[in-house]
């Protein structure tokens, strides 16, 4: 059973069906996205460790895409991976709230890192959810 | 110093810009490349490990890679000839080959703006002379112009003909009614095509907008 689960987006198939294809050889359960308005409808109907998400896409372009889906979960850890390189970009992206920036080509043990770094990041977050959960239970009890 | 026409300003950014598209382009293709060798790393590992390689997956693995190099490979051929175009002020130049791989290299620029461009190009060649550089920049900002009025997934047609002694590339798209700041962009790029000898005109039939530049064969 796979241990991660990933969205890849990005306009290019032939790219995201080689990625997809090495990922899932290393254990993780990835599904894929043409574009922005796609990645939105994924993201609304399933749950992702990691979503990879490419800048230069056309119609809503990565940075607009990573907004939205930060507005419909503010927890995702999204990773820009892109072949569009500019810093100035890369710092919108995680100004915006983006785990990070990766330039296109990436190494794979690069992205499995990131894979691996995304899940523990959202393992703290649904570990302090939890507590949060918790703590208002014992006090609403007045424990 | 002499100042530079507003039209003439955009023609170091329109270079850069292309070259924006053709390095993104070929980032893209080396990414792709670079994925496919990763793969078969990961099948030769595999087979080091006693899984038997399927040789048909690595046949078709070669095709995709030879294809992603064709691919890079055009891309650069069209880039060059692009690029070379600024080496000279004055030449004698094939329209048709010109429109074609600017056609080609617009492309990311267009599905950027969420459109496609087709083309409907003559078998022969439309010789022409004039400013192989300006050429390019004109017909890029016509199409340009055109994608602005455009709707998100609407298309533009590039078609070249020629008539008598005028080479004529039409700008073809479904456009919604133009605003008066299209109208002033409109106005601009007419004194860049006046610039090249070349007479710009536009129309709209049925939702149609036509961009249509009128160039002298010499």
């Amino acid at each position: 059973m796979p241990h991660e689960k990933v969205l890849l987006v990005d306009d290019e198939r032939e790219f995201t069906e080689v990625l997809s294809q090495r990922m899932q050889s290393r254990g993780v359960a990835v599904e894929t996205a043409g574009n922005g308005r796609e990645a939105l409808q994924k993201v609304q109907s399933g749950s992702y460790d990691a979503i990879f998400l490419d800048l230069a896409m056309p119609g809503m372009d990565g940075i607009e895409t990573l907004k939205h889906l930060l507005n419909v979960n503010p927890d995702l850890q999204v990773i820009l991976l892109t072949g569009y390189a500019s810093v100035q970009k890369g710092v919108e992206a995680v100004k915006l709230g983006a785990m990070d920036f990766l330039e296109k080509p990436a190494e794979i043990q690069k992205l499995m890192d990131k894979i691996h770094q995304a899940k523990a990041n959202r393992m703290v977050i649904v570990e302090r959810q939890a507590e949060e959960k918790i703590k208002g239970i014992l006090d609403a009890k007045g424990w | 110093m002499s100042e530079v026409p507003p039209h003439r300003e955009g023609e170091l950014a329109f270079f850069g810009r292309m070259g924006a598209h053709v390095s993104h382009e070929m980032r893209n293709v080396l990414s792709i490349i670079g994925e496919y060798a990763g793969l078969l790393a990961d099948l030769l590992e595999a087979a080091e490990a006693g899984r038997p390689l399927d040789s048909e997956r690595l046949k078709q693995l070669s095709r995709n890679i030879a294809g992603q190099v064709a691919k890079g490979t055009e891309t650069m051929q069209r880039f060059s000839r692009f690029a070379h175009a600024a080496d000279q002020q004055t030449a004698s130049l094939d329209l048709t080959a010109l429109v074609e791989d600017l056609v080609a290299l617009a492309q990311r620029h267009a599905t950027r703006a969420g459109c496609t461009l087709k083309t409907q190009l003559p078998n022969e060649a439309i010789a022409v002379t004039g400013n192989p550089f300006r050429l390019q920049h004109l017909v890029f900002s016509a199409i340009e112009l055109l994608l602005a009025a455009l709707e998100n997934g609407e298309s533009v047609t590039v078609r070249l003909h020629a008539e008598g002694s005028t080479a004529v590339v039409t700008m073809l798209g479904k456009a919604p009614i133009t605003t008066d700041e299209w109208s002033a962009r409109v106005s601009q790029l007419s004194a860049a095509a006046n610039e090249s000898k070349a007479v710009l005109d536009t129309s709209c039939t049925e939702g149609i907008l036509s961009l249509t530049l009128a160039i002298p064969i010499q």
